[in-house]
């Protein structure tokens, strides 16, 4: 395997830290559900790529680090699944709500 | 600045450049496109960091199974309107961002470099490799040094296919129209008999080289969704005790062999060195089942399979 | 350590049985759920005794791994004492949940089995990643419990969902640069090679943000009212009582082990600060608020302000007495928090209101459920002999002892007295018999002597308060 320049590694770190960073930014900002799962995500993969890119300080890369990333990433998707999910039934019920309110206001 | 920085420079640029529209993209359903494309790039960026594993599980797992999972989400969801540019928060985002990564640069990276890029560590995972039962560090690590973060991890997707299956309550017919596109019906048929074959050989690769559960189960997980949604696989009924029969199965395994290897032999997870192997073998198999089962519910489950 | 295995093992087991098992009807699910919650609460006390017994720490390391590759797990007193208060919170809310009539869904005993799991799993394990995975877990079953509620809980539990997401990532992000920088996950390495770097203080940074916010610590509370009102009243008992534990189990494992003891000693004033701000302003939010359930949710956010002034006293001080505080916070408002959830729930549903005007003449309508959650307030109050007062009086000791320490003292008065206005707002008005709000249907009194058991063990805490504090003597772990 090839070894990878000090200075990339480095490079990564930093758009390591943007990633979560602008994750965080948008999940502070954004009001759409949708929107903050896919900012929370990529926190995620800024997390994620922090993982990988320390790990690769060493050659051959970290093994443990690596195991970790698998299971962040299984983790992630399952939690992300289920919140996506809750989403769109939260404002399918909202939606229910709001036409039987009115419903009940017709009559 | 050097030549060999170029492609990582060009990476990285496009992970920032991406992520940023997914968030700020003018209509939700840009959004989701975009992170979709994100997906890819993260998975790119992983092979350039020598991590085959993890970008075959992100390409399976961020960029396929999300995708479905935001594609589908996105046909449910109405159009939204698309919002005026507004620089401000592009701006804040700016600000936001330089101020934490300089920040980051200035106290952690720029005080000791050559700390941060520290390779001379003597891994205990190298030491340990003979007794494993695998030639693979990153599945011994998963299924044998730390198995119980993996045992953790199956019951992750356990909880939330029991958290998703409280979200029907109301009765009432799917909305789901019977339509599917004629071009998807036909990929599927092409693509999927592909996805299995590839997902059977990661599994068993995974012992001595890059794959295992996680990514075979992605895979698999994947094409089941497409054979799903396009109506070739009959709603898998949760009554059906072969489903939550394979639900479990991953974790029954695990805790059976941890049960057994406490009270018959060497300690919890303990395995015996001699049959290390198989006993990581027919786990994963276990695992990848239950992987996939459940991750084609948790992205295409609807009421018929789950509540039925 | 076998005891406590056993102790992890058996909700689980009991959750796969009503997974998969042929014909598993919802009491038959409960019985099997609370067969398990009582054979993990003996395994607990076995584990327990034990531990005291033999006086040392025990660990394990799981797959026979050296240390630094395996996982470590550890069976400490406290935690052999937080395994049974699990399962005997676990054991309580699931006989309420059986034998009232308010139902709380169908899936909640599995859902409860799981969430037993995982903190169990929790306590036990002495891994920054492993504990990671623990607080996904507790994260995720908790708000699927909140789900069980219906369609109309669906916004707070997808809230909930989406911050919990977000701070275990910060979490996590810390526990990266912490592991890049010592090589390691396991607490007790980390103990004896964590230096005060830039690094460090970041990785503690980030560790601390992500689990004020899962455990709504302040100023990070704002989701917990939305989502613990809204649950089932045997899921809100849960969710008050043990689950917000969790992260505060992880802040102090951080603080009081890995992180070097001088940047403890200074950061320490902080938390404890902030944990006086909670008690003030959530007690002062619970004061105002309209509804009964949101009272009893603020009021969570106000009590945990007590743990995290111990918490923050015990970072800068290092005694021991403030260890034994904040742990007899954790239990003794634990149980007093899930008397007021099911007695409120009971109240709710039986005078068909969720606000508290609906509570004028409760004392006649519900006398026991009303009795119940005056008695659990008495113990959030501190009135002697109850276990708040317990855990109340050993925080105060040290800080009466030394008069520089005084300002802390009125910051826990102003707390008890907010506290004491809150619940009296609640009580006076079930004394009010002249408007007297007529219930919707016939008290059911299993529910209403069920609410007020957890109440009667708190005060009954006091009677063991010897051995408690003997027990959580050894300081440290």
């Amino acid at each position: 395997m090839s070894s990878l320049a000090a200075n990339s590694i480095i490079l990564y770190l930093l758009v390591a830290v943007a990633l979560v960073m602008l994750g965080l930014y948008g999940l502070l900002v954004l009001k759409d559900p949708i929107r903050r799962l896919i900012a929370i995500n990529i926190m995620g993969s800024g997390t994620f790529l922090t993982m990988i890119a320390f790990a690769r300080r060493q050659d051959p890369p970290d093994p443990i680090l690596h195991a970790l990333v698998v299971t962040g990433l299984v983790v992630a998707i399952s939690a992300t699944a289920f919140a996506l999910r809750l989403i769109l039934a939260a404002r399918e019920s909202r939606e229910a709500a709001a036409s039987g309110s009115t419903e009940a206001e017709d009559e | 600045m050097t030549v060999e920085l170029l492609p990582d420079l060009v990476l990285c640029v496009l992970l920032l450049v991406v992520a940023w529209s997914a968030l700020f993209a003018s209509t939700r359903r840009d959004a989701m496109a975009l992170f979709v494309a994100f997906g890819m790039i993260v998975a790119l960026v992983w092979a350039r960091l020598g991590a085959p594993d993890l970008a075959l599980a992100e390409a399976a797992i961020g960029a396929g199974l999300t995708g479905v999972l935001l594609l589908r989400a996105a046909r449910k969801l109405p159009v939204s309107s698309a919002r005026r540019f507004d620089y401000r928060r592009h701006l804040g985002a700016l600000t936001f961002i330089v101020v934490a990564v300089s920040g980051f640069a200035v106290s952690i990276i720029l005080p000791s470099p050559a700390d941060i890029t520290a390779n001379n560590i003597d891994s205990p995972v190298a030491a340990a490799m003979s007794d494993s039962g695998v030639s693979h560090q990153v599945t011994a690590v998963l299924l044998n040094f730390r198995a119980w973060d993996t045992f953790l991890e199956l019951l992750v997707l356990l909880f939330a296919i029991t958290g998703l299956r409280q979200l029907f309550p109301i009765e009432k017919e799917s909305l789901e129209p019977a339509r599917t596109w004629q071009l998807l019906v036909s990929w599927t048929r092409t693509l999927v008999p592909l996805l299995l074959l590839v997902g059977g050989y990661l599994l068993w690769r995974g012992s001595s080289g890059p794959g295992g559960a996680f990514q075979a189960g992605a895979l698999l997980a994947a094409g089941c969704v497409m054979l799903r949604i396009t109506g070739m696989l009959p709603p898998l009924h949760w009554s059906s005790f072969a489903v939550r029969g394979s639900v479990c199965a991953g974790t029954l395994l695990f805790l059976c062999t941890a049960v057994l290897t406490h009270s018959l032999g060497a300690g919890w997870l303990d395995y015996p060195e001699a049959h290390a192997g198989t006993l990581i073998l027919m786990i994963e198999t276990l695992a990848t089942l239950s992987i996939a089962i459940i991750l084609t519910l948790l992205v295409a489950g609807e009421r018929k399979d789950l509540c039925s | 350590m076998n005891d406590a295995l056993l102790s992890l093992v058996t909700p689980l087991v009991a959750a796969l049985i009503v997974l998969t098992g042929p014909a598993m009807t919802p009491r038959r699910a409960s019985v099997v759920v609370l067969l398990g919650s009582a054979l993990s609460f003996a395994a607990a006390l076995l584990a327990l005794q034990t531990v005291t017994a033999s006086g040392a720490t025990q660990t394990l390391n799981l797959g026979g791994w050296e240390d630094g590759l395996a996982i470590r797990l550890r069976l400490s007193p406290l935690s052999a004492l937080l395994l049974a208060f699990t399962a005997l919170i676990h054991l309580l809310a699931g006989l309420y949940a059986r034998f009232s009539r308010f139902a709380s869904g169908d899936d909640f005993w599995v859902l409860s089995a799981f969430l037993h799991t995982a903190l169990a799993a929790l306590w036990l394990s002495a891994d920054l990643f492993n504990l990671y995975i623990t607080l996904e877990l507790i994260g995720l079953a908790a708000v699927a419990m909140v789900a069980l509620s219906g369609p109309k809980a669906y916004q707070a539990a997808a809230d909930y969902l989406l911050l919990s997401l977000a701070a275990s990532m910060i979490y996590l992000l810390g526990v990266v640069f912490l592991y890049s920088e010592y090589h390691t996950l396991d607490v007790m390495q980390l103990a004896s090679v964590s230096a005060d770097s830039a690094r460090t203080r970041l990785a503690l940074a980030l560790i601390t943000a992500g689990l004020m916010l899962k455990g709504a610590l302040w100023p990070l509370h704002l989701w917990l009212p939305a989502a613990h009102a809204g649950a089932p009243a045997a899921v809100s008992a849960l969710l008050s009582a043990v689950v917000v534990k969790g992260p505060l189990f992880i802040l102090w494992l951080v603080w009081t082990e890995v992180a070097p003891a001088d940047l403890a000693r200074e950061v320490g004033p902080m938390v404890a600060t902030a944990g006086m701000i909670a008690l003030v302003a959530g007690g002062w939010a619970a004061m105002r608020s309209p509804y009964i359930k949101v009272l009893v949710a603020y009021s969570t956010v106000a009590q945990l302000g007590y743990a995290l002034m111990a918490l923050g006293l015990l970072m800068s001080w290092q005694i021991p007495q403030m260890h034994i505080a904040l742990w007899l916070f954790v239990i003794a408002h634990g149980l007093a928090k899930a008397s007021l959830f099911m007695a409120a729930g009971e109240m709710q549903g039986t005078l068909g209101t969720r606000r508290l005007t609906g509570l004028r003449g409760a004392t006649q309508t519900v006398p026991i459920a009303m009795f119940a959650f005056a008695v659990a307030g008495g113990s959030l109050i501190g009135l002697p002999p109850s276990g708040g007062f317990l855990a109340k009086w050993v925080l105060l000791e040290p800080i009466l002892s030394q008069p520089q320490n005084w300002p802390w003292a009125f910051g826990i008065l102003l707390g008890t007295l907010v506290s004491a206005a809150y619940i009296f707002r609640v009580v006076v008005l079930a004394f009010d018999r002249a408007t007297i709000n007529p219930p919707d249907t016939r008290p059911h009194l299993m529910g209403h002597w069920l609410a007020l058991l957890p109440a009667l063990i708190v005060w009954g805490m006091a009677l063991l308060g010897e051995q408690l504090i003997g027990l959580l003597a050894g300081g440290g772990v």
